[in-house]
């Protein structure tokens, strides 16, 4: 029979449902399953109601599920606010106080439990232990995870861990709850535990990235914390700047002093760094930003999911100039997109947008497919210098609008930027046919540049009706479209990853071909303005989330059925 | 060996006739010259303003910014290059105003980074409004019942933060402001040096006899370089008279030198190794 177990635990920030999570993932890991997990959490330090929600399968996880197999509740609300959420055969494991009178249900004195075992705040690993017991692995296995995630029994942290691990299997084993009865043998993983986070960060430095940029602001942090830990193993440099102004324009000035630079930010963060956008396109420097997308104007929700940003990120900074927009659509394919982003921010010398959230940042995942290091991945030398090093400009006219970047102080050729318009020495102008024909030189570039967008990715794209989304939603819609086809509507997905430039084809005739329904986290539809503007079609409709959290799968579907009938 | 005229830019000067700049532009190549930098040696970072067209005018690298932005450009370019000869060129406007933030960490960073602010105390290109450094009282177009705000002390802030390198120079004495620019090079950190600047079109209050009148050279006062305590009461010093030259100089390790990466040269020159990234990704699917 194959597996599908939701785990979800809740509790207060600095309950450590991280180290829960991560134990259950491991285990699983280690035993060969799949999963992917989320984490939902409030914009504080302390207290509050989050959770952690893993979902478990035999085969690779694509979204999460809205309904729970086994709930854990440490903070006495988990139970109450997500009650609705439980299957009927569902197991409830909360503290004795309480009384979760419709589910089956295990007691548990997570505190009292782990003081014996040497320390209260072991307590997310008696309720790890607790739900690997009632899903039927295996001590040892479990007692090797504790010892690879906190250190030997020998060492003090371990011993707590190991003994907080035993108590929470006797109690559950000691229990007479029927749990579930999946296979746990150790055997050779099937992928690598990764999240959006470090493989964003890992691409950047498959790129030969050697400097980081960056002020803090969920939920784009995680990056470059992930990016700061490579800089343990890889020569890399990352300063946290003063603001988000600093930052981007760090990353401008390593870029035009030759290195390959990263920056990360979210919301309003991203906001100030629209002026540096500019900065980028008008000297023609390469330009790697990810902007991970949360909910709202100003503040709005910093810890939370959308995809608000789409047209603001073609648009960010005055004027018009050309760039790149790219969003991934899986852990996996944030690795790749990294490495062509730096690659196409130097091919080109325009700025490269990743467009990422925080539900793809914070999403960890068994990745099955290897991560392989692109051949596109290494970054180029600078060109020789010329000859006369005096007849050297650096925005001279091309026909690929292109011109030859070489980098300060490396040959006698000297060369000169602007964020003025320039003359092709770099020299500011105001020249009137000058300023016409550096529009044109930067524009030219674009023909090429949708030469390289990847097209949509594909599903089931002769259907009827097709869902059309983008960026990180990919394995919700994709899942949801599995779940109509198995209901018998003949639904297909087309979604897009290489957002701008937008290639026409094959998108624009399959789409004036074919019934669609647009798929996006916003009010408004923005990806639906953007084709319609540049391709001329029309949804037959939409299903938009706008609530802070991840797409549903469920909801995807049902309002799929209510608008195409079934 | 390097000549002034290396430095000569057919580019058409834009300041106007008279503008102190006209001061600092020589005092630059002269302390380039007197370091034998060659032009391609050398890459200045500026800002927004009539300082920052200072690169336009002289023979060099450069990235003419942002309105406020040079520093951090500059802080990245070093990030990227170490080895780089970075002088930035900024404004009061730029570097006091729109840019504050970013001086007051670069001097917290501490690259080795060589700052230098044309401090005319008035913004020029934008026509006459109050600056930060603008004096009290003073009458602008948009300040029309005088400057009520109090002036900004950009050396007397860098001293605050630990600054290693603070100076004072004046446009109209070129040779003083050379020797301080040639110094400040070649202390390694980041070294400021504000630079008195009448701006003979919009501020008639701090004339370039205003100046010649109050500056006094630090080297003829009793006074020890090292002291920050001293330092910061000449920094305070702006009525009766304005010290002129390194009011404080204190050498500590850098940015660089902090650095483990850094420690082992430029980032630049770190050769790409696939196999070592290969190595981390394997090792992400073993157990």
């Amino acid at each position: 029979m194959a597996v599908d177990i939701t785990v979800k635990i809740g509790g207060e920030a600095g309950q450590g449902l991280q180290t829960v999570g991560d134990l259950l993932c491991h285990v699983c890991r280690r035993a060969g399953y799949f999963f992917l997990a989320i984490n939902d959490y409030e914009s504080r330090v302390r207290g509050g109601h989050n959770f952690f929600q893993v979902r478990i399968s035999d085969k690779p996880v694509l979204a999460p599920a809205q309904q729970v197999d086994l709930l854990v509740d440490l903070d006495g609300v988990t139970y109450k606010q997500h009650a609705t959420e439980l299957k009927e055969d569902a197991i409830v494991l909360c503290r004795p106080e309480q009384n979760p009178a419709q589910h089956r249900t295990l007691h548990l004195d997570f505190t009292a439990l782990a003081k014996e075992a040497g320390n209260k705040a072991a307590q997310n690993t008696v309720a790890a232990a607790a739900c690997l017991a009632l899903l039927g692995a295996g001590e040892e296995l479990c007692q090797k995870v504790v010892e690879q995630l906190f250190g030997t029994a020998e060492e003090k942290l371990g011993a707590i861990n190991q003994k907080a691990l035993q108590a929470g299997f006797t109690s559950a084993t000691q229990s007479d709850l029927k749990g579930w009865d999946l296979t746990w043998v150790e055997q050779q993983p099937a992928g690598a535990f990764l999240d959006g986070a470090s493989t964003l960060a890992l691409g950047a430095v498959a790129a030969g990235c050697r400097v980081g940029a960056f002020y803090p602001m969920s939920p784009a942090t995680g990056i470059m914390t992930q990016l700061v830990q490579l800089a343990e193993h890889f020569p890399l440099v990352v300063e946290q700047a003063e603001d988000e102004l600093a930052a981007i324009n760090m990353v401008t000035g390593a870029s035009f002093a030759g290195c390959r630079a990263l920056t990360a930010t979210s919301g309003g963060g991203f906001s100030l760094m629209a002026e540096g956008i500019g900065l980028a396109a008008m000297t023609e420097t390469p330009l790697v930003l990810i902007n991970a997308q949360r909910p709202g104007p100003a503040t709005g929700l910093p810890t939370r999911t959308g995809q608000g940003d789409l047209l603001f990120t073609l648009h960010a900074a005055q004027d018009e100039f050309p760039r790149f927009v790219l969003a991934p659509a899986t852990v996996a394919d944030c690795f790749d997109t990294m490495q062509r982003a730096f690659y196409l921010a130097d091919t080109y010398q325009v700025p490269v947008i990743v467009l990422v959230d925080q539900y793809l940042v914070s999403t960890s995942i068994l990745v099955q497919e290897k991560l392989e290091v692109s051949p596109i991945a290494a970054p180029s030398p600078p060109p020789d210098p010329p000859a006369k090093p005096e007849g050297y400009a650096r925005f001279a006219f091309t026909e690929s609008g292109v011109s030859p970047r070489l980098l300060p102080c490396q040959s006698q050729a000297l060369v000169k930027a602007t964020g003025n318009e320039h003359t092709p020495d770099g020299h500011s102008s105001e020249n009137r046919e000058n300023r016409r024909a550096m529009v044109e030189k930067r524009l030219a570039k674009l023909p090429a540049m949708k030469q390289e967008q990847r097209p949509p990715l594909f599903h089931h794209e002769q259907a009827d009706w097709l869902l059309v989304s983008w960026g990180s939603s990919y394995g919700i819609v994709r899942e949801a479209v599995d779940k109509l086809r198995a209901q018998g509507l003949d639904v297909g997905l087309v979604h897009l990853v290489d957002i701008w430039p937008l290639p026409q084809e094959p998108l624009q005739s399959l789409l004036r071909e074919r019934k669609w329904l647009l798929v996006e986290q916003n009010a408004t539809g923005q990806l639906g303005w953007m084709l319609r503007a540049e391709l001329g079609v029309e949804p037959q409709g939409s299903i938009f989330q706008y609530d802070g959290r991840p797409l549903e799968v469920t909801r995807i579907v049902n309002e799929t059925t209510a608008k195409i009938g079934g | 060996m390097v000549a002034i005229d290396d430095y000569t830019s057919n580019y058409e000067n834009q300041w106007c006739p008279g503008c102190g700049n006209f001061g600092i532009l020589p005092a630059m190549k002269m302390a380039f010259v007197a370091q034998n930098l060659a032009p391609h040696e050398l890459l200045i970072v500026s800002g927004i303003g009539q300082a920052g067209k200072t690169p336009h005018f002289l023979q060099c690298n450069f990235m003419h910014t942002l309105h406020g932005r040079a520093l951090a450009v500059a802080s990245g370019a070093k990030l990227a290059n170490h080895d780089l000869n970075v002088v930035v060129n900024s404004g009061d406007g730029d570097c006091y105003g729109e840019g504050g933030n970013h001086f007051i960490h670069a001097i917290r960073r501490n690259l080795d980074i060589t700052l230098l602010v044309h401090n005319n105390q008035i913004y020029g290109l934008t026509k006459g409004q109050a600056s930060p450094t603008t004096d009290k009282n003073m009458l602008t177009s948009i300040q029309s019942h005088g400057v009520s705000t109090r002036p900004f002390r950009p050396l007397a802030v860098a001293l605050s933060l630990g600054a290693g390198f603070v100076a004072r120079g004046f446009a109209g004495q070129k040779e003083q402001l050379a020797g301080l620019i040639q110094a400040a090079m070649n202390y390694k950190g980041f070294s400021l040096i504000d630079i008195l600047q009448p701006c003979v079109t919009f501020n008639h209050l701090n004339t370039f006899a205003w100046y010649k009148q109050r500056a006094v050279d630090i080297t003829t006062l009793d006074h020890d370089v090292h002291d920050p305590q001293s330092a910061m009461q000449l920094a305070m010093e702006w009525e009766e008279r304005i010290p002129t030259g390194i009011l404080y100089q204190q050498e500590e390790d850098d940015f660089t030198a902090l650095n483990p990466w850094l420690q082992q040269g430029p980032m630049l020159q770190r050769e790409y190794n696939v196999n070592s990234i290969n190595a981390y990704i394997d090792e992400l699917y073993q157990v």
